[in-house]
């Protein structure tokens, strides 16, 4: 059966007399009987669900209007105008929109905040008698389970969720339906749809990605097309009849709930009562059976049928002193580094871990999963034995997490099994009893059949599950892998869920682990193991994972394998004879090789050659070529700089090994970005560039007065003074120095440069030279010392 | 209007190389961007909010509570078709500032480089996303909205960041303006996005290169997009 909504109700409010500025939801109150009427039209021409005039009626909206205190009454007042014009057959579903503010850390509403919002607005129209519940118009997924959980703690009537897409397929915030799907789906929404923004073309697509997602029944209500602009006023453009010519292919992709949202009208709802005897039943396509876990804007699915998930267990402060000294003060630097560093070595999903002495771990969990929320898009596992914690980073969580663990200990059991119920996490089945730890594979599955058992009673469902082999010390225990191995099997057979394990602890106590941790790995993987927990920078385990991919058949004829393995070409060095070690010293410089220079240096040093000769005829010849292939646009500033560092670490080396030679200078420089001007990057690469070709640098910084520029000009004796502004506000400087310095009676030269000095300003300034960038720089500096 | 930090699971290579002056370079190893863009991800802190106001044509004025002249011919081309301006600022915070100078002492001048280039990189990608849900709110209305215009671009002055700054409320989220119009942290943006009735946006997507005056920018490219 497909139920039809009604369409908009601010078009038809408008229409009314509603003005600008005034509050839609004051009309329940002040004008009733239009509300009523609104309804009744709707109903009228065929909506079997009307939708209250309540889609701003929270305490944030109201408080546009000075009304936050009148939420119930407000809420109550709409309800009673539904209900006047609903009857018997027709349900009320009570509306509720965003609250218009981003939930932290995207914005600054807490989570608790937008929770409590909507727990007061849907207790209001629970109690009024609404016979539904309608979150509509979200954009941030966030807020979309504040409002669900709002929505599940207030009554227990049926709770459907529309968030609003972009044109690009995804919400504002970054969330795709099919992950939007299934994080509402296993949080307990019971329809899921798409409604604004888009007309019914833009999100037929959207929809036939929810239909194939997810189990619940998909609900749509698209605009009246894309909204114009006709003499100032706000237009959708699309008439009933091509919107009834869009509702076939909606059911056919698998809507059951369809209406109309801005631009509608009861005509538009008419077009879809008219259309709808005339649509083919939809044959809805059965969603991945799999356990899917999402981040805010992606889903990873884990099954035996997919390719092996990396879950990447770096983030855990055990036996980490470094790691566990940050999280201790709230710094999170290591965490964030470990996490951009696993997914870079392929990790799909994080395990999280807080468990540091002293510290209290529900505050720690929720920051980590706030900070990490923000910086990786893959699912994470919250992995903790602490309640409080697993609740404060569920909740913090804009995804939907895998719990890191659930075993069979009853307080255990109690705790988590209900998180995971209330906030759609997947959970990882521990086969641990208060029994202990049990030795072989048949005690395994017996306990995690009672685990499973126990969850199912709670609400979870067969896609919420990922089975722990357990893994044992085989130093300690001959048996440990064998039991381990036939777990993995007995769980493929007789539960049919994925499973996972910490792979180390096999090799505890024995040499050479990484050999056995891989080899483990890959009886593991043939075995059933579907997501190891591991070390994501384990070279052999990476390469264990890539061979075993294409062994099992998850990389067709080892593709992949085949690229990340074939022989690289070895990039050939010119030409240079091997005891040529000048020209080899040089090439090293031009080609920016920092680490190789030094043995070269040695080599030069230890052969005879002087540091004059090795300075002249090999480290400033290599930054002439590099200066001509800059000038000519064969090579680019950063590789300028690459060779810059290399001369630096060949000086370094020359200082090291004969600290008494100095290097003649070729001029000092006195440098500086002028007064009012922050930006420094060009003027310390010049510094770095001029100081590589030999000449003294005297840096004075940035936001320098010129003051003080013409007394260290002064006291260095400056041959050359190179100055530099960025913006047209501090360009003036520029004048002001150069007058101070003849004022002064000085007779350095001066160079200037930045991002919006040109020639002619240089110039009418009285600068000797303009210099577009720091190579540059470099050639005007030693054509002045000639002069 | 609301604050709105991004969320930058990302930042774009390409981009990060061309603000480096990469472009054109082929055999640059693609490791120290990578290097660099994941350093800067794990420094930058973005942070945004945006204003909207009517914007009267006639008068070349956004009508905020403390109305502001639009001066400048191109700025004032650019919105001749707007009805309304959404007006932002963003940043990216400090730290990853902080790092770039460290890098710079040390010695490691190239990863500097390439440090600023991602922390660029990922302050317009924040403004991209503060910009995604601008253009909603737009067409919800009835409206398509224009690239962003940044004070310093064209002949909009830079003097008139301050006036820029305040209409986006940018103090909210810790974005200060120096004597000289520069934002703290530096690496920070604000801008105008007009918005003009749905269907005549196809003009003006972007603001191009050409129209810029720093002939000798890095990232500077050659042709039109």
């Amino acid at each position: 059966m497909i139920h039809i909504f009604d369409g908009a109700m601010g078009t038809m409010l408008q229409q009314a007399g509603l003005q600008p500025g005034q509050c839609p939801e004051q009309w329940n109150i002040d004008h009733a009987e239009v509300i009523t009427g609104i309804h009744q039209q709707y109903i009228h021409h065929g909506a079997t669900i009307i939708e209250t005039n309540t889609f701003g009626a929270n305490r944030i909206k109201l408080e546009h209007y000075g009304l936050s205190e009148r939420v119930a009454e407000l809420n109550h007042a709409a309800v009673k105008a539904a209900r006047a014009a609903a009857g018997t057959t027709v349900q009320v579903a009570g509306s509720v929109g965003p609250t218009g503010k981003f939930i932290a850390p995207l914005g600054e509403l807490s989570f608790d905040q937008a929770y409590e919002v909507f727990l007061e607005q849907i207790t209001a129209l629970d109690q009024a008698g609404v016979d539904m519940i309608l979150i509509e118009t979200i954009i941030d997924i966030q807020e979309m389970r504040a409002a669900l959980l709002a929505a599940k703690a207030a009554t227990q009537k049926p709770v459907i969720c529309q968030l609003s897409f972009g044109s690009d397929g995804r919400t504002v915030t970054g969330t795709d339906p099919e992950t939007a799907a299934i994080i509402l789906e296993a949080m307990g929404a019971d329809v899921i749809g798409v409604n604004c923004s888009l007309g019914p073309a833009q999100l037929l697509p959207i929809v036939e990605i929810l239909a194939k997602s997810c189990h619940c029944p998909i609900s749509v209500q698209p605009n009246a097309g894309m909204p114009e602009l006709v003499h100032g006023e706000t237009v959708f453009p699309m008439s009933p009849a091509e919107f009834g010519g869009w509702i076939p292919k909606l059911v056919a992709a698998g809507v059951s709930y369809i209406g109309g949202c801005c631009g509608t009208t009861p005509l538009h709802i008419q077009a879809i009562r008219t259309a709808l005897p005339d649509c083919p039943p939809s044959e809805r396509p059965a969603p991945v059976k799999a356990l899917a876990l999402t981040s805010r804007s992606k889903t990873v699915y884990i099954s035996a049928s997919l390719p092996t998930v990396m879950i990447g267990e770096r983030i855990n402060p055990t036996g980490r002193k470094q790691l566990a000294a940050d999280i201790k003060a709230g710094q999170f630097l290591s965490v964030k580094k470990e996490a951009i560093e696993q997914v870079r070595s392929g990790a799909a999903v994080l395990d999280v871990n807080m468990g540091v002495p002293g510290v209290n771990q529900a505050t720690a969990m929720q920051k980590a999963i706030e900070e990490l929320s923000m910086l990786v898009d893959v699912p994470l596992a919250i992995d903790t034995s602490d309640a409080a914690a697993l609740e404060a980073g569920l909740k913090a969580y804009p995804g939907r997490a895998l719990i890191n663990s659930v075993s069979a200990e009853p307080e255990r059991l109690e705790q988590f099994l209900p998180l995971a119920k209330k906030y759609g996490a997947a959970i990882l089945c521990l086969p641990i009893s208060p029994a202990g730890v049990p030795k072989t594979a048949v005690e395994r599955v017996a306990i995690i059949q009672q685990i499973v058992e126990t969850a199912k009673l709670a609400g979870l469902k067969d896609t919420d599950f990922l089975l722990d082999a357990l893994v044992m010390t085989v130093a300690a225990d001959q048996e440990a892998a064998d039991q381990t191995l036939s777990t993995l099997r007995l769980y493929r057979r007789h539960f049919g869920y994925p499973a996972t394990m910490g792979l180390s602890n096999i090799s505890y106590g024995l040499p050479n682990r990484q050999l056995m941790n891989s080899t483990f790995c890959a009886m593991s993987l043939a075995s059933g193991l579907d997501a190891p927990i591991l070390n994501p920078y384990d070279q052999a385990m990476q390469e264990t994972l890539a061979a075993a991919a294409a062994l099992l058949g998850h990389d067709p004829n080892g593709r992949h394998y085949s690229q990340n393995y074939a022989a690289q070409p070895v990039n050939q060095p010119a030409a240079i004879p091997s005891d040529d070690i000048l020209a080899l010293t040089r090439q090293a410089v031009v080609n920016g090789e920092k680490e190789g220079v030094t043995p070269l240096v040695r080599k030069a040093l230890e052969q005879g050659y002087s540091p004059v000769e090795l300075t002249e005829q090999t480290l400033t010849a290599a930054m002439n070529e590099v200066g001509t292939a800059f000038g000519a646009g064969r090579c680019f500033l950063p590789q300028v700089l690459l060779s810059a560092e290399t001369m630096r670490a060949a000086f370094t080396t020359i200082k090291e090994i004969l600290p008494s030679q100095d290097i003649q200078s070729n001029g000092t420089v006195v440098l500086a970005t002028v007064k009012g001007d922050i930006h420094d990057l060009g003027k310390n690469i010049v510094s770095a560039l001029l100081e590589n070709n030999g000449f003294t640098v005297i840096d004075l910084g940035k936001d320098v007065s010129h003051s003080d520029i013409v007394a260290a000009a002064i006291q260095h004796n400056a041959d050359i003074v190179g100055l530099c502004a960025l913006m047209t506000t501090t360009m003036p400087q520029i004048d002001i120095v150069i007058e101070a310095l003849k004022t002064a009676g000085h007779q350095a030269k001066t160079i200037v440069g930045g991002a919006v000095l040109t020639a002619e300003y240089a110039e009418q300034a009285g600068a000797n030279a303009y210099a577009r960038d720091g190579v540059a720089a470099v050639n005007l500096a030693k054509e002045l010392m000639k002069q | 209007m609301p604050v709105f930090n991004a969320s930058l699971t990302t930042i774009d290579e390409k981009e990060t190389r061309r603000y480096a002056g990469l472009m054109k370079a082929a055999d640059f190893p693609q490791h120290l961007i990578q290097d660099a863009c994941d350093e800067a991800r794990m420094l930058v802190q973005p942070k945004g909010i945006w204003q909207l106001y009517d914007y009267n044509q006639e008068a070349r004025r956004i009508e905020a509570p403390f109305p502001y002249l639009l001066t400048g011919a191109k700025i004032i081309a650019y919105l001749k078709e707007a009805k309304k301006t959404a007006v932002l600022a963003v940043t990216i915070g400090e730290a990853l500032e902080n790092s770039i100078s460290e890098h710079f002492a040390k010695g490691n001048y190239t990863y500097a480089l390439l440090l600023d280039a991602a922390g660029t990189t990922a302050v317009e990608m924040a403004a991209d996303q503060l910009s995604k849900a601008v253009e909603q709110q737009a067409n919800k209305m009835g409206f398509t909205t224009l690239a962003r215009f940044s004070p310093g671009y064209g002949d909009w002055e830079i003097t008139e960041q301050p006036q820029v700054l305040k209409l986006a409320a940018g103090q909210t989220v810790g974005i200060e303006v120096t004597d000289s119009c520069m934002l703290l942290p530096r690496k920070s943006v604000t801008a105008v996005i007009g918005f003009i009735p749905f269907r005549k946006s196809a003009s003006c997507k972007e603001v191009r290169c050409t129209g810029c005056t720093q002939q000798n920018c890095l990232a500077r490219k050659d042709e039109p997009i």
